[in-house]
């Protein structure tokens, strides 16, 4: 047992390093644009590199994001595990801000019953979101990733629908909800205990980070073992070995694709009742702007390991967090900083796909290129 | 007079410490066919790959025509006229026949690819060699057997005047393996030289002139076929005497296990791949399946197993239907299979062996306890059942795909019988695996037979069936056509003429003996 350990220690090591040497490559490169592009390079880029904690909102918001990122990488990396490449997180996400904000607001319970209700509906939510999808690949052959897009679609007029005709408070002038009262908002993460309050209400004044921050490790944590020790985890990691193998041994594929989808929409839709009750709290129009596909960016860095989705998460959202505050507080234009970002995102992704594309050098070298063996290695994502 | 090729002390230590090939010494003679057998894992592969200069020894030194080499990579070795047609093909699937094979080469004018000339050079290689292939098909929709001969037209297009086939036959069939021999003996006469793996030892004697035996990394010996016997060269590679021979005690037929009754099959496509096949299957007994492939075999044994819905009729096991049931319904009416094609039925390579061994159990106890897999005893059946089933592995975490072909089917074999079945199917148990791994294989079968379990063998290899089978019936076209009910007491060729379908039994002669 305590070899395992050791391995899996080495291990972690490693993709820490991993990466972070992608991480690494990717912001020299970022400078090197930055010095193109702006009169002030260094001061832009520090706005970039040190922005996200450079004052307490940028750190909560690094801090919010990664909550966020780290949801939807879980989701995402549940889903690719077992090489169902469900895009569906959007529409799991908006589905779930959609319910929770609108427990939050409506319904008329105490603090400690509203909010699991909320939490828990936008979970179900989630689940179902995911459900359709399943059901549609796995006994119609639907291709997941179209009609996981198509759900997106239809999941966002859903939402705009509730929001502008039934939630919006009438005479409003934009396409927004109230605030929740406080009974429907998720409370800081830190107890107000005396000893630490100054810090307490120094978080509480000026970042949004929730007790979903708890919940988040909990999900890491139930995502790990969900796939990693039980036999749902066991049939998932088989289906994606394999899954001729799978129903040659046994395994019901439909049923393991089914739930697969729709396990993976349970971290969705969390994800979006964090948007709704712990950030924003209220429900706005396009609320996962920019958020739907970051998920899979987080998991294709993490391998599809839930035990990697946090490193990955934090240093994903640490970049896109600088990238914001160098938007506001320098010269470089939005364009440009989405193009360094773009970079980045390619160069850490790239790291994945390059071995990929060395191998087809490589079988071409040889006079054989290897194009069969690439649609089979263990984890083409994308 | 120098060899053509001589390799000289080779030492090949891999990354992970397994020292593959251990001073080993290996020449080749101009015009040649030399074979080069040994077990799974015994370091051939490794050797041809030094030789390709797709990897570099340890130590070691490579002449050609008696001048030290240096390949750095199969460019230079390619440049040098060698030429390496690989265990897994490596061809671009999307890609016509003539694409493949001048594939990095093309024939060019004014940089543009001239395809007319690719298919006629193709065709005019194909010519030369006997190698028949479609030029203008996409390799995707072609057979095993022709994707080889594009892989040996690619090499020989490369100009490969010594070409190395590594186990080119372990996914032919009978027929396809003699039109195989035929290309190789009229490259021979071309001025080639052939460098021939495989462990069948039948092909030794066939078709090489000289053969060289390897074990354990070390090179045992070389020598003239003549001089050879099978006994002799299977002593040779596995260290100690063989038997080639199946021995068995006779047959204590039990009570009915199976009971197949006018079951049929039909593909999407509408055509009749069983039509009203049925027999009965005993325990304590061997029922092997004899015809020429692609006669229902495959069909019959899905059918049975789970992965494919019968159109008409029904299998039972004690009274129970198991025909149009999951594979998890068949498997708990204690069924057990060993698939006809390991790589994409029987294993998930990038899984563990622990991993691929509990398919079948993850979810009884003791490996399941309340809502996890309990991995501690996993992990304990897994080396128990790596020591008793004798797979060459340091542990039951690595992937499947790190062991040899022997090994992964032991891997099959070690969860199919240690699931104690009261049926086990049988496809092509031994395919395209060594001497050692198939001996151990044949007598597992015949020992589960004796302890009482039913045994349904599906084998391509005719001379497996007549030796193993206590029963035989034959398939032709999907319908049975002969029951033998003594298998010990009929000829190769009296089952030949059933197979192909020139001879064939009455429903009453039959009746009695299915
Ligand atoms: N790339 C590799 N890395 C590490 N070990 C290897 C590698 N390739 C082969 N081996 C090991 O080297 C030994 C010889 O393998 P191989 O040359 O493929 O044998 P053969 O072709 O005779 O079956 C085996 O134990 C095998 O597991
Ligand atoms: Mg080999």
């Amino acid at each position: 047992m305590s070899t395992i350990r050791k391995i899996l220690a080495i291990r972690a090591v490693r993709e820490f390093l991993r990466i972070f040497l992608a991480v690494f490559a990717a912001l020299v490169l970022g400078f090197l644009i930055t010095l193109a592009v702006s009169k002030q390079p260094i001061e832009a880029y520090k706005a970039f590199l040190l922005g996200p904690v450079s004052r307490f909102n940028r750190f909560g918001d690094w801090i919010e994001e990664s909550i966020t990122l780290i949801l939807l990488g879980l989701a995402v990396s549940l889903a690719f595990r077992a090489k169902q490449f469900s895009l569906g997180q959007d529409g799991q996400m908006l589905m779930g801000a959609l319910v929770s904000g609108s427990i939050a607001l409506f319904v008329p319970l105490p603090f400690l019953l509203r909010v699991p209700l909320a939490l828990l509906a936008a979970m179900l939510v989630g689940f179902i979101w995911g459900y359709i999808p399943g059901y549609l690949k796995a006994h119609l052959d639907a291709n997941e990733i179209v009609s996981t897009l198509m759900l997106n679609t239809i999941a966002l007029k859903i939402y705009d629908y509730f929001l502008i005709f039934w939630i919006k408070p009438p005479g409003a002038g934009y396409n927004a909800s109230d605030f929740f009262p406080v009974e429907g908002k998720l409370p800081t993460f830190l107890p107000a205990l005396p000893f630490i309050a100054d810090l307490q209400k120094r978080f509480a004044d000026h970042t949004n980070i929730t007790i979903m921050l708890y919940l988040m490790i909990i999900a890491i944590v139930v995502a790990f073992f969900l796939m990693f020790r039980t036999p749902f985890g066991y049939e998932l990691r088989t289906v994606g070995a394999n899954i001729k193998f799978a129903r040659y041994g046994g395994i019901d594929t439909k049923k393991t694709i089914i739930l697969v989808f729709a396990v993976s929409g349970i971290f969705a839709g969390l994800a979006g009742a964090h948007l709704a009750m712990g950030i924003h709290t209220k429900l706005i129009a396009n609320i996962t702007v920019g958020l739907g596909f970051e998920g899979i960016v987080v998991a294709i860095m993490a391998r599809n390991n839930p035990l990697f989705v946090p490193i990955a998460g934090l240093a994903y959202g640490y970049l896109r967090a600088g990238a914001d505050v160098m938007e506001r507080a320098s010269d470089v234009s939005r364009e440009m900083v989405l193009v360094i970002q773009a970079i980045i995102i390619l160069l850490v992704t790239a790291e994945r796909i390059l071995p990929m594309v060395q191998q087809v050098i490589t079988a071409r070298r040889q006079a054989a290129a290897g194009a069969a063996e690439m649609t089979e290695g263990e984890n083409n994502v994308v | 007079m120098t060899a053509l090729i001589e390799m000289r002390d080779i030492v090949k230590v891999y990354p992970n410490g397994v020292v593959a090939n251990d001073r080993v010494n290996f020449s080749i003679e101009r015009g040649e066919i030399h074979a080069l057998v040994g077990e799974n894992g015994a370091g051939k592969t490794t050797l041809m790959k030094i030789l390709y200069g797709m990897e570099q020894p340890t130590s070691g030194q490579i002449f050609l025509d008696g001048k030290a080499q240096h390949f750095r990579s199969s460019h230079d070795a390619i440049a040098a006229g060698i030429g390496m047609v690989h265990q897994n093909f490596m061809l671009v699937p999307s890609f016509t026949v003539a694409e493949n094979v001048v594939l990095g080469q093309e024939p060019t004018r004014r940089g543009f690819i001239e395809a007319k000339r690719a298919t006629e050079i193709t065709e005019q290689l194909a010519q030369q060699y006997g190698l028949r292939v479609e030029a203008d098909a996409i390799v995707d929709s072609i057979n095993v057997g022709m994707r080889q001969r594009v892989e040996i037209l690619k090499t020989l297009y490369r100009g490969a005047q010594i070409l190395i086939l590594d186990e080119p036959t372990a996914v032919l069939t009978p027929q396809e393996t003699q039109e195989l021999f035929n290309a190789v003996h009229a490259l021979v006469q071309q001025g080639k030289t052939v460098i021939f793996i495989t462990h069948k030892l039948r092909e030794v004697k066939e078709i090489s002139d000289r053969v060289s035996v390897m074990r354990g990394g070390k090179m045992m010996g070389t020598l003239p076929t003549v001089e050879a016997t099978r006994e002799g060269l299977a002593r040779m590679m596995v260290g100690r005497d063989v038997f080639l021979t199946v021995n068995k005690p006779p047959c204590k037929r039990g009570k009915r296990v199976m009971e197949v009754r006018d079951l049929s099959y039909i593909t999407e496509t509408g055509r009749t791949m069983l039509h009203k096949v049925s027999f009965n299957i005993y325990a304590g007994e061997i029922l092997g399946i004899a015809g020429v492939e692609g006669n229902g075999q495959t069909e019959l044994v899905e059918v049975l197993t789970g992965l494919r819905s019968a159109a008409s009729g029904e299998a039972r096991i004690g009274g129970k239907v198991v025909t149009n049931r999951t594979p998890r319904e068949v498997r708990m009416a204690s069924v057990a299979h060993i698939p006809e094609d390991r790589l994409t039925n029987g294993l998930a390579l990038t899984a563990s062996i622990d991993e691929n061994l509990i398919v079948d159990r993850y979810f009884l106890p003791p490996y399941r306890k309340g809502l996890v897999i309990d991995y501690k005893q996993v992990e304990s059946m897994g080396r128990e059942l790596i020591k008793k089933f004798d797979i060459r592995t340091p542990t039951g975490k690595l992937p499947v795909n790190s062991l040899s072909g022997g090994n992964m089917q032991k891997v099959i074999v070690a969860r199919e019988f240690s699931s104690s079945p009261e049926l086990l199917i049988a496809a092509q148990p031994t395919r395209g695996i060594d001497v050692g791994a198939t001996e151990f294989i044949r007598d597992q079968l015949v020992q589960k037979r004796t302890e009482g379990t039913a045994i349904l063998l599906v084998s391509a290899d005719l001379a497996e069936v007549m030796s193993l089978s206590d029963r035989i019936i034959v398939l032709y076209e999907g319908e049975i056509t002969g029951v033998f009910p003594d298998a010990s007491k009929v000829s190769e060729e009296e089952i030949g003429l059933y197979m192909l379908g020139l001879r064939r039994q009455t429903r009453e002669e039959m009746e009695a003996y299915l």
